[in-house]
């Protein structure tokens, strides 16, 4: 794929053949097809993701110094605009456009390229929406022609109900569940948990930081209001006395981690390991039960579904149920699409209060690609 | 017409260095005469064209292949050149303008000591502020690998042309990525470097180009003149097995 892909009349024709399928499906299960502007406010993906996206996004400023971007993605300009638009809940929206993406150190990636997609807004059955959403990718690669694929399955849900099981001070339970993503990371943290050195130190009364606040009045605040910093400073002063795992659950979990496999066998694993452990996951184990059997429903080979424990994305703002579609193209494995929940983005764009939100997006060249179409 | 052409900082410390470094190996540097003075020759060198750049042009121009041999500072040519490795090789630490790249908060962030302790900042502020924690730097490409290496995600990069250390006090940004040597400039603005914020310990980098022409004759005359300033070290040989032959 050339790094400024050109689309000649058959490409175009054939891309548009399979656009018209994918958004015909979606149509049929009540998504409406919209359309936000190619040309962004810079801010909302600037301010709202982190700068792994940033890096990744091309930006401008206007004659007039206004810092623009070209959307990276289609998700974050459709959720902002249904929080500006104050549209009721839920909402069901499609999309199918070009994104652009700067590829750093790779100069033959494609910096633009088509996603189709659906986003699922507000939906109170979370199982209800995770079992929709799944259904619908699956389906998508069915209308285009497409039979031999493969999943990637994982849950940040499933660790952050671990993380929450854990006698951890609050501050390094959200460390750890927002670092999940990191390969290797976690691992470190957990074995330093166990098995390493305690926190800094910190004087442990209220008194103690004020006076010390004081005699650095003279300092910026820097954004941060003093009672911010007394309070984490308590905390943090807190946590460096109870800072402790017990090695056997910082192994184990470490351990658990590294499970991947086809899904059933690897859940099996899972739950042998949590009872060592004498953690119950059940809640979260069951909805992943209640995937496979949509999965299993629609005909897709138990055995071409890898559970995967460790399986974030590379995207910042997944908070739950992550998936990805893989093929083969001409050079080898491939991934079509993804998807997953991120629960927290309406609210991180203005939404006054929790929202759900799940969805997926193809990555429509590649789907051609693999069906032999390009 | 020079076959190789060297460029050193054209005014400051970093320039005086220069000068007392080729005056030790014995390199007598000439300014050629005209309006400005932007060019240079060496005694006994007349196929070398020395040319007086700003360190930052330096860095520039070297990964651009216009030079094919500089002097600048090691943060400069690491700000340049991160995505590019192959396009530039670092030859000699000189010795001089030693200066580390840091990160600092202010003196008043009690509670903030480490990395560790910044990334809880820049997540829990994003929560409560609604917006992400700002950095202000001229270093964005090392900002950036530092902060992933430290697993940070939740913040953004204010560039600054300038005066780095008021940002905070300011309110432009929260957080600095800025270039230090005694770290009294950080302290008269209420600012410290976190304890595992040190970036990179710099200093003053003869470095040679790999894009720029390097035909026979300036090979010839690059081997002639490191072989001069360093006789101790087999600068040459380290550059050669670098370039295509």
């Amino acid at each position: 794929m050339a790094a400024f892909p050109y689309y000649d009349t058959a490409a175009m024709q054939a891309l548009n053949a399979q656009a018209t399928a994918l958004l015909d499906l979606f149509a049929t299960r009540g998504y409406v097809r919209e359309e936000p502007a190619v040309l962004q406010p810079a801010e909302i993906f600037l301010n709202r993701s982190g700068e792994e996206i940033r890096r990744r996004t091309f930006t401008l400023t206007d004659p007039s110094g206004r810092d623009l971007a070209l959307r990276p993605d289609l998700t974050i300009p459709i959720c902002r605009q249904a929080v500006l638009s104050g549209r009721g809940f839920p909402a069901r929206i499609a999309y199918n456009g070009l994104v652009f993406r700067h590829q750093p150190g790779e100069p033959n990636r494609p910096t633009q390229f088509f996603q189709a997609g659906v986003e699922l807004l507000g939906l109170q059955d979370a199982v209800a929406g995770e079992t929709e959403i799944l259904s619908l990718a699956v389906e998508a690669l069915g209308v285009c022609g497409l039979k031999d694929f493969s999943l990637r399955i994982g849950d940040l849900a499933l660790f952050g109900a671990l993380v929450d099981a854990l006698a951890l001070p609050p501050q390094w339970r959200s460390r750890l569940k927002r670092h999940f993503w990191r390969a290797g990371y976690v691992e470190s943290l957990l074995y330093w948990l166990g098995h390493g050195d305690g926190a800094a130190k910190l004087p442990g009364s209220r008194a103690q930081i004020e006076a010390l606040l004081d005699a650095r009045a003279d300092a910026p605040a820097a954004g941060r209001t003093r009672e911010e910093i007394v309070a984490r400073a308590l905390d943090r002063a807190a946590e460096a006395a109870s800072l402790r795992l017990d090695g056997k659950v910082a192994d184990a979990i470490a351990e658990l981690l590294d499970i991947s496999g086809p899904a059933q066998e690897a859940l099996a694993k899972v739950r042998a390991l949590l009872k060592t452990v004498s953690i119950d996951l059940g809640p979260q184990l069951a909805a992943m039960e209640v995937r496979l059997a949509t999965l299993k429903s629609l005909g897709v080979d138990p055995a071409k579904v890898q559970f995967t424990a460790h399986f974030g994305r590379n995207m910042e703002y997944y908070t739950g149920f992550v998936f990805e579609l893989w093929a083969r193209d001409k050079e080898g494995p491939v991934q079509i699409a993804g998807g997953g929940r991120y629960d927290s983005m309406m609210e991180m764009l203005g939404a006054k209060k929790p929202v759900s939100a799940i969805g997926c997006a193809l990555r429509t060249e590649r789907l051609l690609a693999a069906r032999g179409g390009i | 017409m020079a076959a190789l052409t060297l460029a050193i900082p054209s005014k400051g410390r970093l320039k005086d260095n220069c000068d007392a470094w080729f005056a030790s190996a014995g390199v007598a540097m000439e300014q050629t005469a005209g309006a400005r003075g932007y060019r240079a020759s060496f005694a006994g060198f007349s196929d070398v064209e020395v040319m007086l750049l700003s360190a930052s042009e330096i860095a520039s121009s070297l990964l651009a292949g216009d030079i094919h041999l500089g002097i600048t500072g090691e943060d400069l040519l690491r700000e340049e050149a991160p995505e590019l490795g192959g396009r530039m090789q670092l030859l000699k630490g000189l010795g001089f303008g030693f200066a580390d790249v840091v990160v600092a908060v202010s003196q008043y962030w009690v509670d903030v000591a480490t990395m560790a302790d910044l990334d809880d900042v820049c997540a829990a502020y994003a929560q409560t502020h609604r917006r992400r924690l700002r950095v202000a730097t001229k270093y964005a490409q090392l900002t950036r690998s530092f902060f992933a290496q430290a697993r940070i995600t939740d913040y953004r990069i204010v560039p600054s042309a300038g005066a780095t250390e008021g940002a905070p006090a300011a309110g432009t940004a929260e957080v600095i990525v800025d270039i230090t040597t005694t770290g009294a400039t950080l302290k008269d603005n209420g600012l410290k470097v976190l304890d595992d914020g040190v970036i990179l310990k710099s200093q003053a980098q003869l470095a040679a180009s790999l894009g720029a022409d390097w035909n026979v004759q300036a090979k010839a005359a690059c081997r002639r003149l490191l072989d001069k300033l360093d006789p101790a070290n087999p600068l040459y040989t380290v550059l050669a097995a670098q370039l295509p032959s």
